[in-house]
């Protein structure tokens, strides 16, 4: 429990802090309108739901401003980068910017139906009070008709007997831009599921840019003032807790209460999204400013364009897909002249641009590139030890950065921090990444000829083994070098025992803060999690596991 | 495009609009709204779909992760052979479902998110498009590579 609570204090403050201000701009909001004396008249007619769609509306309006600030890509980067001097755990809260907006967009969606159920409420008073003939207050304060010269102040937004709710709320702006905002936002979280985004990655990519309406019809939904309130001039003239008991003698002439005016509230929440909105929208700029720059491919070279180790960069190829924009992780270290990445085929994209570029006698394609943006590799270096986990085409990340120390190893940069690093690959079957085996045996041999054998610890773990390949492996095991890989290292079968690997690494450097790096699966991800707790010890300077996930 | 299977969208398209009908319908009956008994068929409708819509179907490629507790729903889903089975059904059941919640306002969001909802299973292929059972045995998740 202790060190759940050191590496994710600044998660939970965070969100507790979030969470506050939403419960206190609703309780702020549904106060004011339950007790203010201005919708005094108003809550005559509709009662507490008012105060409810309002205080509803007011979070509406915080988490739409949230909303579109964790996937400034750029922005967030940009934050990173100037943020070195800040604590790593500070550093580490942007990667989780995906997992923020998901959470601001499911409170979105409570509050949308908060709001909705509560404004169902108040349209159905309304249009009881309009069909009421009994003299009650409600009745006389919806005959405020809207043809009044003095300028409308009417209060009850249904006029005539025979309107029905379903038109106002199809003929008013805030009724129709309320229905459209709703149905794209149902339809951008249906698409959006972790099944869907997987497996029909396009369907969610297209279908997510319905926000642009959400955003638009939010920009515009007040506009209507439907929401009313007695005018300051009307309170002077005729408060309504001394008139509101007298309402039968408003029109009389010596009476002191005339009837109440009312006038509507001034949109506010285009003030709320304006600034996310401008952001959002150099975001874009900046995304298209970088695609347009020329990428010279076989080995990609862009004007500009430097990276760190285990950054990513998202690429289009307009001849496959005009609007699709795909992450891949950079698998060539900085200190190249070029940038890499290795594409597996995994859906409709990625296999046709494999064969658009296997083809011999077209040109190669034309290909945009935006990025590269920061995930939790870049920290690598920054920690004493380093746990580094691969499992399948999770171990593109690391190789930009064993690469990287490859070369740093050949300037002899003294300014690595890091001083041991245990690199674990675990995947079905290697043939897919043979390149990565080549980087692997390059790296043992500049290893041995430097003398810095014990820098690069990794092991190779093959899942996808069955009784052949074993035997075949017993039978040579006392060769110099791995059968399967041509490693020195020789390769081991199944998955790894991480207890016993986390305990190893305990006791071998027992003063150390450990980096725990991960780009795989989610079941890996928590058997990983829960082994940094259990092996971290309480006791702030000794052995520290810090674990960091990589994803998309 | 050629490989989406839009009856996967559809159907978690279809299982939103019975929730959205079910909580539009209790609204409209509990506050006893003007013509709330299309409340109460809303609520009905709502769970039907709901039922209906909650086992998963088959991918044609690759796996398929099932919904929690979904195989008691699939026994029953695979009861009324093709009247579940075929999505081009589906769709002019759903289509014919939320035509009376239109009626009331507590419950066209929901007629309107399953009228979408029909829509995308009519973007089905025609020949190729069915609902099939995910098989116990093989509906394990991917050990760690």
């Amino acid at each position: 429990m202790g060190n759940w609570v050191v590496n994710h204090w600044f998660s939970v403050l965070f969100l507790v802090v979030w969470l506050g201000l939403n419960v206190f701009l609703f309780v702020d909001a549904f106060l004011k309108y339950e007790k203010a004396d201005k919708y005094y008249y108003t809550r005559k007619i509709l009662g507490s739901t008012l105060a409810c769609a309002r205080a509803s509306a007011l979070c509406l309006n915080f988490n739409s401003t949230l909303i579109l600030l964790p996937v400034c890509r750029n922005l967030l980067s940009f934050l990173r980068g100037t943020c070195s001097f800040c604590s790593r755990t500070l550093r580490k809260q942007l990667d989780h910017n995906l997992t923020f907006h998901k959470l601001v967009a499911y409170m979105i969606c409570l509050h949308t139906a908060i709001h909705i159920i509560a404004h169902l409420f108040n349209f159905d008073c309304y249009s009881r009070s309009r069909q009421a003939t009994d003299g009650s207050l409600a009745s006389i304060l919806s005959s405020l008709s809207h043809d009044e010269k003095k300028g409308g102040s009417w209060l009850n937004p249904i006029q005539s007997r025979n309107t029905t709710v379903e038109y106002v709320t199809f003929t008013s702006i805030a009724g129709l831009t309320g229905v459209i905002m709703t149905i794209a936002l149902i339809l951008m979280v249906t698409s959006a599921t972790e099944f869907i985004r997987r497996s029909y990655f396009e369907v969610f990519w297209y279908t997510h840019h319905l926000f642009i309406f959400y955003i638009l019809g939010l920009g515009i939904h007040g506009i209507g003032g439907i929401v009313r309130g007695q005018t300051e001039e009307s309170m002077n003239e005729s408060h309504p807790r001394k008139c509101a008991e007298s309402f039968e003698m408003w029109d009389d002439r010596d009476s002191h209460c005339r009837r109440p005016k009312f006038e509507g509230h001034p949109p506010e929440s285009w003030k709320w999204i304006l600034a996310p909105v401008i952001l959002y929208i150099c975001e874009r700029i900046l995304r298209f400013y970088r695609s347009q720059q020329k990428v010279v491919i076989t080995k990609m070279n862009k004007r500009g364009f430097s990276m760190e180790v285990g950054q990513y960069i998202f690429v289009n190829c307009p001849s496959i897909s005009l609007l699709e924009w795909h992450p891949f992780t950079l698998t060539s270290a900085p200190e190249e002249d070029f940038f890499s990445i290795h594409i597996r085929a995994a859906g409709d994209w990625t296999e046709n641009l494999i064969r658009a570029f296997e083809q011999q006698y077209s040109p190669i394609p034309r290909i945009e590139v935006d990025g590269p943006f920061g995930t939790a590799s870049e920290d690598v270096f920054q920690y004493e030890v380093a746990v580094l986990v691969g499992a399948g085409i999770g171990v593109t990340p690391f190789a930009s950065i064993l690469k990287s120390i490859w070369y740093k190893f050949q300037c002899a940069d003294h300014n690595l921090k890091t001083k041991k690093i245990y690199f674990y690959w675990i995947c079905r079957e290697t043939g897919a990444f043979s390149w990565f085996n080549n980087l692997l045996t390059s790296l043992e041999q500049e290893m041995e000829e430097l003398g810095k054998v014990g820098f690069l610890n990794y092991r190779l773990f093959l899942t996808g083994w069955d009784s052949n390949i074993v035997g075949h492996a017993a039978l040579n095991f006392d060769k110099a070098t791995d059968i399967v890989t041509g490693l020195k290292q020789k390769t081991s079968f199944g998955r790894p025992m991480w207890d016993n690997e986390f305990s190893t690494i305990a006791t071998s450097h027992p003063k150390s803060v450990v980096g725990v790096f991960l780009c795989g699966p989610r079941t890996l991800a928590k058997s990983l999690r829960k082994c940094c707790h259990r092996y971290s010890s309480l006791d702030p300077r000794k052995v520290q596991f810090y674990f960091n996930k990589e994803n998309f | 495009m050629g490989q989406i299977e839009w009856a996967m969208w559809a159907n978690e398209q279809a299982l939103a609009s019975g929730l959205i009908l079910i909580t539009g319908g209790i609204v409209a009956t509990a506050g006893r709204f003007t013509q709330w008994y299309f409340g109460a068929y809303s609520i009905v409708a709502g769970v039907f779909v709901c039922l209906l819509e909650y086992p998963r179907g088959k991918r044609k490629k690759g796996s398929t992760m099932e919904r929690w507790g979904q195989k008691y729903m699939t026994a029953v889903v695979k009861l009324f052979g093709p009247f579940t089975r075929n999505y081009y059904v589906r769709a002019v059941l759903h289509l014919l479902l939320s035509v009376p919640a239109g009626f009331l306002l507590a419950t066209i969001l929901g007629t309107a998110c399953l009228a979408i909802a029909s829509g995308i299973y009519l973007l089905c292929p025609a020949g190729g498009c069915a609902w099939r059972a995910v098989d116990a045995h093989r509906a394990q998740a991917p050990g760690a590579a």
